[in-house]
């Protein structure tokens, strides 16, 4: 897990993403394609239900769901896997996306070393 | 309990007659006695006792009054009610101070530089930022509804 620290600090940090400044190459540059990511809650749906800023993110649909589950099924704890399971696996693909949208950076500036020491 | 008039404290002793009969007043032996240096604070011919608290006293000797580890009349010091046991404590250190006052520095300079380190050179895992709907959520965190806000589109990936 370290090595991308390894990397920025005692190597070269100009071939390493800076999280605090991402994305820096236009989004369509290399994948053509690519679709804008699509949120299905709306944002007074969120704000109704109180929901914190940090969850209102594009998995809000699934947390909505989940609460009223759980509101409705309190206070037994067992009624909502299902839902939590589709919440839980939204994030997982959220994250998996942060996880390629890092790499996508890391492989933009190696080629844009490579170019300029062409 | 009455006391005479000779019994109480008196001014500074200046000859050794003086000397001799405030060491007898207060039930010490002359070469023991020892007045305050007279720099006009007003502590009279009363003795300087060494500044130590009763802790240091033995527990296991038989005082007349074993709370306050004091005999009938003894020389008390100037201070005595600080000193009690309940009060100030002069005992030793177990260790020593330099020892302590080293090994605490040490400590406090190893995680004040580390945490300095940490500062500098954060940790972060090999993600990108979390993306948020709504331009990075700008009405919802304050932004002014009349302004047009800056637009943020995030891309599937």
């Amino acid at each position: 897990m370290g090595a991308h620290l390894g990397r920025r600090y005692l190597w070269d940090a100009e071939a390493e993403p800076d999280p605090l400044h991402m994305p820096s190459f236009p989004a369509q540059l290399g994948m053509p394609a690519r679709q804008p990511r699509v949120m299905v809650a709306s944002a007074s749906q969120l704000a109704d239900a109180r929901v914190p800023l940090e969850q209102r993110d594009f998995c809000g649909h699934h947390l909505l769901r989940l609460l009223r589950c759980q509101r409705d099924n309190f206070p037994v704890p067992w009624g909502c896997h299902a839902l939590r399971h589709a919440w839980d696996s939204c994030q997982h693909q959220d994250y998996v996306m942060r996880m390629k949208e890092f790499e996508r950076e890391r492989r933009l500036r190696l080629r844009q070393q490579r170019l300029r020491r062409r | 309990s009455e006391m005479s008039k000779d019994m109480l404290p008196g001014p500074y002793p200046r000859t050794p007659e003086e000397r001799a009969a405030a060491a007898k007043k207060y039930n010490m032996r002359v070469e023991d006695y020892q007045p305050y240096p007279d720099d006009g604070l007003g502590y009279g011919d009363y003795p300087m006792l060494p500044n130590k608290s009763q802790y240091e006293r033995d527990p296991w000797y038989q005082w007349d009054q074993p709370d306050m580890r004091h005999n009938w009349g003894e020389p008390m010091h100037w201070d005595f009610d600080m000193y009690i046991r309940n009060r100030v404590d002069t005992s030793p250190t177990v260790v020593p101070w330099h020892t302590m006052s080293k090994h605490f520095l040490l400590f406090l300079s190893i995680m004040l530089i580390m945490f300095g380190l940490g500062e500098i050179y954060p940790s972060y895992r090999p993600v990108g930022p979390k993306q948020y709907p709504f331009n990075d959520l700008y009405l919802e965190r304050g932004g002014d509804p009349n302004k047009k806000p800056p637009a943020v589109i995030h891309y599937e990936i």
